[in-house]
């Protein structure tokens, strides 16, 4: 039977990398992501897990050296956090251009300047079109969890593609939580072992990274974008996988807690949905017909399914926990693709965006009702007064 | 959801202008045919072979090592699919044999081109 254990999101990370069996490590410190490499690197020293352990001179190195790993056929781990996410911003279209499934795994940090050390999704957010898959957790289980899951879906031949798995600084990576493990027996069932298609060898040489011309850009980004129309099937099929075999209940791409006659709904992803469950869970003890909306993967965006699960809704407010500025709505980065995702209903929400848990603030229950209040007066009103709420900095 | 929401369709590259999937090929043996990146010549060497000594200097300092020594003929040979006119072997070049000639001079000079290979 799976243990059961208290686990931090980092230690969680660990556990799973160390049940893929992952053959290639690439690690550079930068808190909060570093717990995980520190547990990795145990495991390696005790015999635990037999996998080569680099040391990067850096971020950049540490992307280069797990492309590398993953171009000879190796299943490869490298992470970070806050600035070390952007320090290796060279590396990331390169990976996933070249097809290379390996993972990153990431605790987000506050992005320079200042260096604030707290929790933001500004640092892999900002990868987001990079031809990565892209996904927050919310709870240590789900970090376990996602790790397993972004190998199966990255992995699978009809897509090939990098995976950055993220969870909230702190918030997920140093507070334990209960955290079911899994058997060997259950991931070899789920997780088949890594085949590259066309792995650097001295039998067979091949070459990787080529100059190519300007006429065969074009092809190669439209091949590139045709894999991501394929990826919502497959994301579904190894959630599917994996719900029955370790026995989840996960929904593939979003997270829908009581929105089935909900007249106000947010939209948040990661840590912070913890605090929102139970300030739903107030509001409607108060008399509001209050829901929550969670989206589990960024890239592919759950366009259809948001449309879908929100569209009934009368307000939607998008909790942001990263920043854009300067963007449509001169606030964060969810509300742009959220309003997207409902532009081509007949009848559509009406939204708004609250800046929350930046820098490492906690969103409280308080803030909560705030934006229930806001988005209340939105449905009486039949409006929004304004596109974004700075949470903390309103009247 | 009363009306039905647009699709995202398919996106179709046809076989011949598909690229190898992550662009990894077959290692070349000797010139990579799948990816000429010479376009941007606006130079090329021309070399004198009266003057060359076949000392193989270019061959050691052309960084994309596009000049090899045929040996039957006893000839240095340059490679059109991938010289991008840095000039370095004609820096390098101890005899002088090398020379830089403008583009427009050739009938097949890559500015004329129009595609490039």
């Amino acid at each position: 039977m799976a243990q059961e254990k208290m686990l931090t999101g980092c230690s969680a990370a660990a556990q799973a990398l160390k049940l893929a069996e992952v053959e290639v490590i690439c690690s550079y410190p930068i808190r909060p992501y570093t717990a995980i490499m520190m547990e990795l690197s145990k495991m390696v020293a005790n015999g635990e897990l037999d996998a080569e352990f680099v040391h990067g001179e850096g971020e950049h190195a540490q992307l280069s050296v797990v492309l590398g790993a993953s171009a000879c056929g190796a299943r490869a781990v490298t992470g970070s956090a806050g600035v070390g996410v952007t320090y290796a911003f060279e590396l990331y279209s390169p990976v996933a251009g070249g097809r290379y499934p390996l993972q990153m795994t990431i605790a987000d940090r506050t992005l320079d300047p200042p260096g604030d050390f707290g929790s933001e999704h500004t640092d892999a957010m900002s990868t987001r079109d990079q031809g990565w898959i892209l996904g927050w957790a919310s709870t240590p289980q789900e970090v376990f969890d996602n790790t397993l899951m972004g190998y199966r879906i990255g992995e699978d031949p009809r897509i090939m593609l990098p995976q950055m798995t993220c969870q909230d600084g702190y918030f997920i990576s140093h507070i334990p939580d209960k955290v079911k493990l899994a058997d060997l027996k259950q991931v070899k069932e789920f997780l088949p072992p890594y085949s590259a298609p066309h792995p650097i060898s001295t039998t067979c040489p091949v070459s990787h990274g080529p100059q190519i011309r300007p006429d065969q850009g074009a092809p190669m980004d439209a091949q590139r974008a045709a894999t991501f129309l394929d990826l919502p099937k497959v994301i579904k099929e190894a959630t599917e996988d994996y719900n029955r075999i370790f026995g989840r209940n996960y929904d593939p791409f979003l997270e829908k807690y009581k929105l089935e006659d909900a007249e106000i709904a947010f939209f948040i992803q990661g840590a912070h949905s913890n605090t929102c469950r139970t300030a739903v869970d107030t509001l409607r003890k108060q008399g509001l017909k209050a829901g929550m909306a969670r989206p589990r993967w960024v890239r592919p965006w759950p366009t259809r399914e948001i449309a879908e699960a929100l569209g009934h809704v009368k307000a939607v407010g998008s909790i942001e926990t990263s920043t854009s500025y300067g963007g449509a709505m001169r606030g964060g980065n969810l509300i742009h693709e959220l309003r997207a995702s409902l532009y081509d209903l007949d009848e559509r929400p009406l939204t708004t965006s609250f800046m929350a848990g930046l820098g490492g603030e906690t969103i409280w229950p308080e803030d909560f009702e705030f934006m229930a209040k806001v988005l209340s007066q939105m449905v009486r009103e039949k409006r929004a007064q304004k596109y974004v709420y700075w949470i903390g900095f309103e009247e | 959801m009363s009306k039905k929401l647009p699709e995202f369709g398919t996106i179709n590259v046809p076989h011949e202008r598909a690229v190898p999937f992550g662009a990894v090929t077959p290692a070349p043996v000797h010139v990579q045919e799948l990816f000429m990146t010479s376009n941007w010549r606006i130079v090329r060497p021309v070399i004198d072979n009266e003057k060359c000594t076949r000392c193989l200097t270019c061959y050691i300092a052309c960084p994309d090592s596009c000049w090899s020594y045929n040996e039957e003929e006893d000839v240095m040979e340059w490679n059109a699919g991938f010289c991008k006119g840095c000039q370095i072997c004609i820096k390098q070049c101890p005899s002088d044999a090398l020379t830089a000639v403008p583009e427009l001079d050739f009938p097949d000079g890559v500015v004329r081109l129009e595609k490039p290979f």
